[in-house]
Order: structure tokens, then C-alpha cells, then sequence
């Protein structure tokens, strides 16, 4: 039974706090396995947790406009960015010497994610319980949260492909670069094939009026 | 048996598809828009949505120059309502200005006066301004003067050909609206001046221009003009700040303007001449916020201002007038272009007399005037009073309004203000968050905590207090029965 606790619970937390002999343990020592399943926990989370923020956190720090607000859409922001960064870092590091397999960077990107959840769940409800000076506090633990995430990502890079940390930036900004150059290929694709779909269906409504 | 799995996971799919679809449908389905069939007008929301609302103004009277018995207006172009109630028509194709009474009935016209022992007469005037104690100073635009006469029609000064070392040589002097302030200074928007309006001292002496619009222009013509070579620029249009296209004066000795821009059109200028317009309500207060590119932005034409700050403004593009309170709340508007009562052709002029709105039109040579419906008279009083501080009736009024617009959303703010003085903090915030208020919630929501925590101060201490000293056993109890728990990761 503890056994399983220091797996899949403290794991995540002691990783956060020791992001280096987190990570080592995380590429060397550790099952696939667990790693993996934590991590869509991890995703999971996230989204769920970004659906309540935008429905339950208080009045003073989320107007969203309710016409606007799409659960299904929260799921994608936070699974396409992801899936994006492993792909385009995957395919960058493989040819910069990497040592990362797509699998470490997708669990240790996932891993990264750990104080946006954590930071942000509580305050969906704290958030209900302040007034409009103690949104500070909000404001700047948001980015503390984002601040962790950016320094447990550079970590986590670089420790999976093994890098000096100037190369990790370098790879990083690269990363960056290739995510907007895979969008645009995505939306490029998605067009095309709109236009062959119109075209098909097209025809196939002139044979259908003509014979 | 292998099937019966199937439709039960199905089933469980099904069930966390409706749960992520109602987290969506959740908010949506708080929307409503209920407004009476008889709705006609609009409003905006705070998310920018026009909404429906009922009409405020109808059109209620035409008057021409045949109504009048002083034959037909030819290009009227400007219009006063003075203090006592009586209305200034500025007749200029017929160089003449007409003084009708409150129930638009002629009193007399004016078109020449005597000076030095001559008579002389207008010529092309296009503004006019009447004082406290009925002066009337018009800016006499063809003759390149302004004519201050007394209520007697004699003459107190004429300004023309200005002197100072701020105008150019040979500056051209062309007046075209004018407003006057307490202490007799007179300030005069004049064709071709860039620099703001232009204020003359008692004596009719140029002191200053004040208030002059920033400069506005697009980044790619800024970017062909750093490429082009000096011959080029000097024959393209240079940039200069916009110019005002009306002003008005309000009680308290402030100018309001407007100008022909598409946005940041509505000033209130200081005697400094820097903007202190008030710009809380969703949008600042420009007119129209939706509109196609087809039909254009709005265009400012005139402007009014009345009692409680409540001020109008007339866009010329659409032919609407929209009403503002004095803090910008977009409060009504009404009007439009055609050839129904209560529609123009051309409208050059708003004022407001009393409750009632009277439009000038310059093509037809008509004043349409338009009264308050039931909604319009409530939704003032509530603004006034509002504006005075009586909360109480204020409250009275907004829940009044409400009840005939539910999506007039800023008179949520003023029911939750006054619930706010009477003590219901947390009815307040909720009609704080109905009006998107964010300040006001805060204030309240202060309020109601600090309220809470006091009412079950006793209650909470005692919560905590069993909480602490449970923890605290519970770790003692642990920490006695199995020992040191934390293992180090790095093993």
C-alpha cells in the first residue's frame, strides 16, 4: 500500500520540489508504465481544472462571456498544445543530438504541468472569497504557477535529452518555431482538404442532377 | 454477455459526454432576452451585443416654416434652447433667426440690427448661443464675425479679424459655432483652426486656443511618407489633428465637443482644456459600436448637453441620437434616416427642452420634436435622481426601468448601490454581478464578509480550534505507532 502511494502520489509532489533528482528518477529509474498513466492523469486534471476555473471562479477575476464558453474547447487547449510541443521537440532534439524519447518528453512535459493545477484549483474557490485589492494575490500566483511550469519545463528537457542549459533555451525557442510551422501546415491540410471534400461532393451532385 | 459490456460502457460514454456538454450548456442557458413586443430600439451589452429595448422617444410633432407662419426654412443650421425655455432657430439661407416659445409658437424674429447708427444683417451664419440673461451671440460665419446683441437686439461687441501673435498673418476668421460661459468669455469653433477653439476674453479680445484634438493617422500612410522624397510629401495631405465638428456648454461652465472621428468623438473639456469626460459605462461613448463597413462608423454632428449631466449626441451617418448619463452609461437612442415622422434627411442640430427632444433638419428645413415614452420618463428620473444621491428613489425608479427593460444592464448597478446604503450586502452583489460591476461587487462583497464573519465569529473560531487540535493529535498518535514514515526518493 505505501508502496503505491510513493509511486503515484508523492512521486509528483517530491518531483516538483527536486525537479533534478526528479527527472533523473523520472528517465532512469522509474516504469514506463506509471509515468505514463500519471501523466494522463496529469492532463486530465488540468483540463478538468481549467473547466471549473472558467465556470466556478469568482466574479472578480473571470468574466467569460457564457455565449463563449465550451468545455470540450478547454480540453483541446490544453491536450493540442501539448501534443504540439512533444511532436515539434520530438522531432527537433532526434536531430540535435537528443537523448529523449518521444515518451520521456511527453511525461516529463506532462510532469511540468503539476503547479498549474496545483496552484489553480484552490483558488477557483479562494477566488470566490476575495475582493478586488486581494486580486493581486491571484494574479501573481498565477504567475508564479506559470513560472514553475517554464522552469520545471527547461529542467525537464534538459535532464531527458541530456543538454547544457543553453542548448535546452536554444531547443526551446527552436521548438517554439516549429509549432507555429506545424500549425500552419495543420490549417494548410485542414483547407485542402475542405476544398477536395467541397470538390467531391460538388460532383457528386452534378452526376446525381444530370443522370 | 459480451454485449451487455458493450452497451453499458456505451451507456457510461453517453453519461460523460452529457456531463462535459452541460458544464457548457450550464452558462449558455442563463442568457435570456425578454423584451415587450412593442420594443423598437436598442441597447448594447456589456458584451457588445445589441439588445432589444423599448422605444424612449417618440416623434411626436413636425414643425416647417409654413407651420411657423415665417414661410419655408432655407438651410437652418443651428438651433438654442435658451434658459427660459424659449427656442432659438438659426434660419441662415434666410439670414435670420427665429425665437419660438415653448409651444413652438413665433415670437419674433431677428434679422438685423443697428450698429454705429447703421442697420446691418447677417450674412450665412452658422452657429448661435443665447446667455443667462437672453443674449444672443451668433457666429456670423460670411462675414467672418461674431455678434454679441442684448436681449434688446442691440449690440454688445462684434469680434472679427482677431489679433494675436498665436494666429498666422492673414489667418481668415471664419466662426462657425460659438458658446459663451458665465463670465461672458466667449469660445468660437472656427473653420480651418487645428488648435482647438478658439477664447475670446469679455471685451472680445483673442486670448487662447483650448482643447485641441490629437493627431490621428494610419501607420502605412505614415510609412509611404518616410519613403517619400521631400517634392512628394509637399503634395500630400499633411497630417493634422482633427477638427471639432459642435460644442456645447453645460451649467457648470464646462465644453462638451465632438468631433468627426470614428471613435474617442466626445469630449468634456476643463477651463485647461484636457478631457475629463467620464467614461464608465460599457463602452466609451461614441455612438453606434456595431455597424457594417458598408454604412461607416458614426459621424458626430451635434451635441447636448442637460441637467444632471445626461448629454446627446447626434450621428450624422445613421441619423440616431444617443443619450448618455453622465458617467456614459448608454442610456437610449432613437431616430434614423428616411422619410417617416421621427426620420431625416439631413439633421444638423439637437436640443433639449424640457424632457423633450427637438431635431433640426437642414435639407428639409423641419424640426421634428420627440417625447418621452413611459420607459424614457422613468429611466431619466432614475439617472436624475441617481445623479442628485437619492438613493431611495433612485432604487424605486431603477426597479421600475428594469422591469420594463431587463437588458439595461447598468441600472442593475444603480439598484446595487442603493441596497449597498440599506445594508443588504449580498443582495447587492448580486445585482453588482447582474450589471458586470465589478468595483461595486468588490465593495460589497467587503462588506458582506466582514458581516458573516462576525455573525458566526464564534462558530468558525470553534471549527478551527477543533480542527488544529485534532491534526495535532492525530500526528502524535502516528507519530508514537509507526515511526519516522518519510522516505528519502533518492534510494
Amino acid at each position: 500500500m505505501f508502496r503505491w502511494k510513493r509511486e503515484l502520489v508523492s512521486y509528483p509532489f517530491y518531483l516538483i520540489m527536486h525537479p533534478f533528482n526528479g527527472y533523473w528518477d523520472l528517465k532512469y529509474e522509474r516504469g514506463k508504465k506509471t509515468n505514463l498513466i500519471l501523466s494522463f492523469a496529469i492532463l486530465v486534471l488540468l483540463a478538468l481544472t481549467n473547466i471549473m476555473r472558467t465556470q466556478y471562479s469568482g466574479f472578480l477575476v473571470n468574466v467569460v462571456n457564457p455565449d463563449n464558453m465550451n468545455s470540450l474547447m478547454e480540453i483541446v487547449y490544453v491536450v493540442v498544445p501539448v501534443l504540439f510541443w512533444c511532436v515539434a521537440n520530438w522531432s527537433l532534439t532526434t536531430l540535435m543530438d537528443g537523448e529523449g524519447k518521444f515518451e520521456e518528453i511527453f511525461t516529463s512535459t506532462c510532469f511540468a504541468l503539476i503547479p498549474l493545477v496545483l496552484i489553480h484549483f484552490p483558488w477557483i474557490w479562494l477566488s470566490n472569497v476575495i475582493s478586488l485589492q486581494e486580486t493581486s494575490f491571484y494574479h501573481f500566483s498565477g504567475s508564479v504557477a506559470m513560472a514553475w511550469f517554464l522552469f520545471l519545463m527547461f529542467v525537464g528537457n534538459m535532464t531527458v535529452h541530456q543538454y547544457s542549459p543553453m542548448k535546452t533555451i536554444a531547443t526551446g525557442m527552436l521548438t517554439i518555431l516549429a509549432m507555429g510551422f506545424m500549425a500552419f501546415l495543420c490549417m494548410l491540410f485542414f483547407s485542402l482538404m475542405q476544398q477536395i471534400v467541397a470538390f467531391i461532393s460538388i460532383i457528386y451532385q452534378e452526376i446525381v442532377l444530370r443522370s | 454477455m459480451m454485449l451487455k459490456r458493450i452497451t453499458r460502457l456505451r451507456g457510461c460514454l453517453l453519461l460523460a459526454m452529457c456531463c462535459l456538454v452541460g458544464f457548457g450548456a450550464f452558462g449558455a442557458g442563463a442568457r435570456q432576452v425578454h423584451a415587450d413586443d412593442g420594443a423598437s430600439s436598442y441597447n448594447y451589452s456589456f458584451w457588445g451585443d445589441t439588445v432589444a429595448s423599448p422605444k424612449a422617444y417618440e416623434a411626436t410633432a413636425l414643425l416647417n416654416g409654413a407651420k411657423l407662419g415665417t414661410g419655408p426654412l432655407k438651410d437652418p443650421s443651428d438651433l438654442f434652447v435658451s434658459a427660459d425655455e424659449r427656442i432659438y432657430v438659426l434660419d441662415a439661407g434666410n439670414n435670420r433667426v427665429l425665437v419660438l416659445d415653448r409651444q413652438f409658437k413665433l415670437v419674433r424674429i431677428i434679422d438685423s440690427f443697428e450698429r454705429d447708427g447703421k442697420k446691418e444683417a447677417f450674412l450665412n451664419p452658422q452657429g448661435l448661443f443665447v446667455t443667462d440673461r437672453n443674449e444672443l451671440i451668433v457666429a456670423d460665419t460670411g462675414n467672418k464675425r461674431v455678434v454679441h446683441l442684448d436681449s434688446d437686439d442691440n449690440v454688445v461687441k462684434v469680434i472679427d479679424s482677431p489679433q494675436s501673435e498665436l494666429l498666422a498673418e492673414g489667418f481668415n476668421f471664419e466662426p462657425v459655432r460659438v458658446v459663451a460661459d458665465k463670465a461672458q468669455r466667449i469660445y468660437v469653433m472656427a473653420a480651418g483652426v487645428f488648435d482647438g477653439f478658439m477664447e475670446f476674453s469679455a471685451s472680445g479680445d483673442f486670448t487662447s486656443f483650448i482643447g485641441a484634438n490629437r493627431v490621428n493617422f494610419d501607420p502605412t500612410d505614415y510609412l509611404w511618407k518616410m519613403l517619400s522624397t521631400r517634392a512628394q510629401r509637399s503634395q500630400m495631405v499633411m497630417f493634422t489633428p482633427t477638427e471639432f465638428t459642435n460644442l456645447d456648454m453645460n451649467d457648470e461652465g464646462f465644453i462638451y465637443a465632438t468631433n468627426g472621428q470614428a471613435s474617442d468623438n466626445v469630449k468634456k473639456l476643463n477651463a485647461q482644456g484636457s478631457d475629463i469626460l467620464r467614461r464608465e459605462g460599457y463602452f466609451p461613448p461614441e455612438g453606434d459600436i456595431r455597424f457594417t463597413t458598408l454604412d461607416g462608423p458614426t459621424r458626430l454632428a451635434d451635441i447636448d448637453v442637460a441637467d444632471s449631466e445626461i448629454f446627446a449626441i447626434l450621428d450624422a451617418t445613421r441619423g440616431r441620437i444617443f443619450t448618455y448619463s453622465g458617467d456614459g452609461h448608454f442610456m437610449y437612442v432613437f431616430g434614423g434616416i428616411g422619410n417617416q415622422l421621427g426620420e431625416f434627411h439631413t439633421p444638423v442640430a439637437i436640443e433639449r427642452v424640457g424632457d423633450d427632444y427637438i431635431v433640426l433638419d437642414k435639407a428639409l428645413g423641419e424640426l421634428t420634436v420627440f417625447q418621452t415614452t413611459e420607459y424614457g420618463r422613468t429611466l431619466n428620473e432614475a439617472v436624475r435622481s441617481y445623479y442628485k444621491g437619492e438613493e431611495e428613489k433612485a432604487y424605486e425608479l431603477f426597479q421600475k426601468t428594469i422591469n420594463m427593460n431587463a437588458n439595461l444592464e447598468f441600472a442593475y448597478a444603480g439598484i446595487g448601490k442603493a441596497l449597498l446604503r440599506q445594508g443588504e450586502y449580498g443582495e447587492a452583489m448580486n445585482y453588482f454581478k447582474q450589471s458586470m460591476d465589478q468595483r461595486g461587487y468588490s465593495k460589497a462583497f467587503l462588506l458582506y464578509r466582514k458581516q458573516v464573519l462576525r455573525e458566526h465569529f464564534t462558530a468558525i473560531m470553534t471549527v478551527v480550534a477543533v480542527l488544529v487540535l485534532a491534526l495535532f493529535l492525530i500526528r502524535r498518535y502516528l507519530k508514537r505507532k509507526g515511526g519516522k514514515k518519510i522516505v528519502p526518493m533518492e534510494a
